[in-house]
């Protein structure tokens, strides 16, 4: 498996059809597809699930960096030295003018503009994943490595020149592994009505928290199908999401959810959320795996607050990822979901690489009301 | 009844959503009634002269001075960017006369070499933690030795580690200076008070909860106790032996106090305590859960349990499990505050500098911290059963305590006397966005939730020796 180097995507007609572009997954086409029910057995009357086993937001990345010409950004670390120094010079700033004023800025981020020497660098170019979000194709939309056009990726914009989004940054790199370590941050979708995985033209999509670990190999790094998830509908209730969809060609595409909260805790007891407004899935199924994206428009405040409760600026710093400067750039960029009262967007489109395996839901019932696992994580 | 503590929370969300009114506090599960005469026991040492053992709330047995004051000990912990604290066998005591007014940069990323806030108040490590002196002529006993101070006094030491009294300590009883219930993620350099061994198998051990101290098996998985049992009986038979394990005693096992030993089968004998015999759950994943109580008839065990705090109060099923929350179901957090000098002087009760707070709650604006965190105001008259909960007089705009009917100020509830809070972006009963929020989680300087119950993290309970931070 390969999730850095995204590899040519066949079918571009099928996709095109759809908006989407699946590059970084190598989406195959109807022929190239397995034929999920000849001999297979998971799906069983009409249902099968998937519990997600990574999850990587979607930037594209050249190898020479060339959609960031002037680098990479700064980061807490360096922003604070630019500001303040480094403690040795001759002015002796306190605690309150340095220290807690840049984690006042942080914690009650502003759209004011950052003091003059600090300067954020967005991502250049007109090449993005992401999936066409709002059905149209627009002068600040970008085009898929396919050649899809109307893609709706700002997020890419504010994220694609800051290290910690990066292949291999902290965030990058830790939020997929948090999620494999704590149960809480557990997500499975669960498709009923299926005919068959390779069309079927009314599926139900519904979205729950699980909560188990997941079926390893050997390795403890592979993800197998074929494990149980138990569905955490007593202290999960908030992140159960419903929506339909449709299976092209093997090929799942949902209908927008308006509002999903989806469950991405981090390390040291975080247990926060997203709040993904739009939110779809486009998936590649067979009967063992889905791949594809995960997309719909970010929540700039939402993000934001999950970033700073999930992180600490320290943890900011590995990757060079100022809070209060991508607060800044997200909401300039956001293109969705305006504020009723001021007309300002809220939410900024954005998309997420993901990877499924199959797994057997077991959900509570009125006999059992209780969350029938014992939870976990470490 | 533990069926009645599943439904709990649902019933009463449901209750509040629809009519306004939220159940008040039951000390089931998790509080122990004011009558109830369930104290840790403890394994009886060699001590110093002067010093006692005393019974405290939450932190059970703990050494003291001869006129009541709880003793600390300070460990050297590893930051990330240094070290800082007493280190072990090293004879020295760190926490002396000197004030700092430099931060160190312990914690990445800020860079040592800014100036401390309040200075002119600044207060030397051993003011505010005064040291234990040894006499002239100490006589190491048992765990305790002596240490030299940098000024030549003697310094008594328990367990290689120097102790302190902790100037915000009252009185007997008081434990204000530290707590290991609260000790969790990058705090920094924490104080906690020390005791004796529990008076438990060797084989067993305790996980200090925000209300209690509960029993463990070796492996760290919770220990149960059954309702259809009796003192010399296991009613766990066949098919409820499939879900809980007799916690089994050697043969060489011999009542002694509040433990006993029965015989399940000929050579197989089961531990009780507190004439209850004792059981793990076998479908208990992962360490300190208190999932098997959910199960009617079936409960977790603790030498002691905290009283309860302040009865129109609400317990919430959040996503976690469970946060106790105000009488209008909303999350209750407390604030956590140490600063980066070295010897790490906490910052998180009204006498400290309000500066950390006002930074991370309102950007140093008393209003929008008011309304990002407000203080849960207490009704005229209101009390707690348990001593840890208390009414303090509070000035918003300082966050400083001031005098009761002063103008302004705001009679608040106080948890080991610093002031809790609820969070106004909290949007409905449960919520508990609030959690995390500050530097290095909330850990380091800002507010966590009050976790009753957390069926997948360790937010209920302190750190204990080997787990992650």
């Amino acid at each position: 498996m390969n999730r850095s180097v995204p590899r040519p995507c066949r079918g571009i007609g099928l996709l095109l059809s759809v908006g989407v572009s699946l590059g970084a997954y190598g989406i195959a086409t109807a022929a190239d597809a397995p034929k999920a029910n000849e001999g297979g057995t998971r799906l069983q009357n009409g249902t099968i699930a998937y519990v997600l086993t990574h999850k990587f937001w979607a930037v594209y990345e050249t190898p020479k960096k060339e959609e960031c010409p002037t680098g990479m950004n700064d980061g807490p670390r360096e922003q604070f030295r630019t500001l303040y120094g480094d403690g040795k010079g001759p002015k002796k700033y306190t605690v309150v003018e340095a220290q807690l004023k840049r984690e006042g800025d942080l914690w009650h981020p502003s759209t004011t503009p950052e003091p003059p020497q600090l300067k954020f660098k967005e991502a250049q170019g007109k090449i993005s994943y992401g999936m066409n979000l709002d059905g149209k194709i627009g002068p600040n939309d970008f085009e898929s490595p396919d050649g899809v056009k109307g893609v709706d990726n700002q997020l890419y914009r504010a994220i694609g020149c800051i290290g910690n989004y990066r292949n291999m940054g902290t965030i990058y790199h830790f939020e997929d592994l948090f999620m494999n370590s704590y149960n809480d941050a557990r997500i499975v979708i669960e498709l009923t009505h299926v005919k068959s995985l390779e069309n079927s033209d009314d599926v139900t999509v519904n979205i729950y928290r699980g909560s188990d670990r997941m079926m390893t190999d050997s390795t403890g790094e592979g993800y197998l199908p074929g494990g149980t998830q138990h569905v955490d509908l007593r202290w999960g209730k908030q992140f159960v999401s419903h929506t339909k969809g449709k299976i092209v060609a093997g090929v799942l595409t949902t209908d927008p959810i308006d509002r999903a909260e989806l469950p991405w805790g981090s390390t040291f007891g975080t247990h926060a959320y997203h709040v993904f407004r739009g939110l779809r899935l486009q998936l590649k199924l067979t009967d063992t795996t889905g791949k594809g994206m995960l997309a719909g428009y970010v929540d700039t405040d939402a993000f934001i607050h999950h970033l700073n409760t999930s992180w600490s600026t320290h943890h900011h710093s590995y990757g060079q990822l100022s809070s209060q400067s991508l607060y800044r750039e997200m909401s300039r960029l956001a293109d969705g979901y305006p504020d009723a009262r001021t007309g300002k967007n809220t939410a900024v489109s954005s998309a997420v690489n993901v990877e499924f395996v199959q797994v057997y839901l077991v959900k509570p019932d009125e006999k059992n009301p209780l969350t029938a696992s014992s939870g976990g994580g470490r | 009844m533990q069926m009645r503590t599943v439904f709990q929370g649902a019933l009463c969300a449901a209750l509040l959503a629809a009519t306004g009114v939220a159940c008040a506090i039951t000390t089931e599960p998790y509080w122990q009634s004011p009558g109830s005469k369930d104290k840790e026991a403890y394994v009886p040492e060699l001590m110093p002269p002067g010093v006692q053992v005393v019974n405290t709330e939450n932190e059970g047995p703990v050494f003291a001075t001869a006129d009541g004051k709880t003793l600390y000990m300070w460990p050297l912990s590893t930051l990330r960017n240094g070290q800082a604290g007493d280190r072990p066998k090293s004879g020295k005591a760190t926490c002396d006369g000197t004030i700092y007014k430099e931060t160190t940069g312990y914690m990445s990323p800020y860079p040592p070499g800014f100036l401390l806030p309040e200075l002119e108040n600044r207060k030397s490590c051993e003011a505010l933690w005064p040291p234990f002196l040894a006499p002239a002529d100490p006589k190491p006993v048992g765990k305790w030795s002596v240490v030299k101070r940098t000024n030549g006094d003697s310094q008594w030491a328990y367990d290689d580690h120097p102790v302190y009294m902790s100037s915000k300590d009252h009185k007997k009883g008081d434990v204000l200076g530290g707590s290991v219930s609260l000790i969790g993620g990058e705090m920094g350099a924490v104080r906690y008070p020390v005791g004796p061994t529990a008076d438990i198998p060797s084989d067993l051990g305790l996980a200090v909860f925000r209300t209690g101290r509960m029993l463990v098996n070796h492996k760290g998985f919770s220990v149960y106790s059954y309702d259809k049992d009796t003192p010399t009986k296991s009613n766990c038979n066949d098919a409820c032996l499939q879900t809980w394990a007799p916690l089994l005693a050697p043969l060489m096992a011999k009542p002694l106090g509040e433990w006993g030993v029965i015989e399940r089968t000929p050579g197989i004998q089961q531990w009780t305590y507190r004439g209850k015999p004792l059981y793990t759950n076998m479908t208990d994943t992962e360490h300190r859960r208190v999932i098997g109580m959910d199960i009617p008839d079936w409960h977790n065990v603790y030498t002691q349990r905290a009283l309860a705090p302040p009865s129109d109060w609400t317990v919430q099923d959040a996503d976690l499990g469970q946060v106790l929350a105000d009488s209008k179901g909303k999350t209750i957090y407390y604030y956590s505050c140490n600063d980066d000098a070295e010897d790490q002087q906490s910052c998180d009760s009204p006498d400290a500098p309000q500066v950390y707070r006002l930074a991370i709650c309102g950007n140093f604006d008393p209003k929008v911290c008011n309304e990002t965190f407000p203080y849960v105001q207490a009704k005229p008259g209101e009390k707690a059963d348990s001593a840890l909960w208390s009414v303090i007089s509070i000035d918003p705009n300082t966050g400083k305590l001031t005098q009761a009917g002063q103008a302004g100020a705001l009679q608040v509830w106080a948890y080991r006397e610093r002031p809790v809070y609820t969070y106004g972006g909290d949007t409905r009963p449960g919520s508990v966005d609030g959690d995390n929020f500050g530097e290095f989680n909330g850990g380091r300087n800002g507010f966590r939730a009050f976790w009753l119950r957390d069926d997948y993290r360790a937010n209920a309970h302190g750190r204990s020796p080997g787990d992650r931070r």
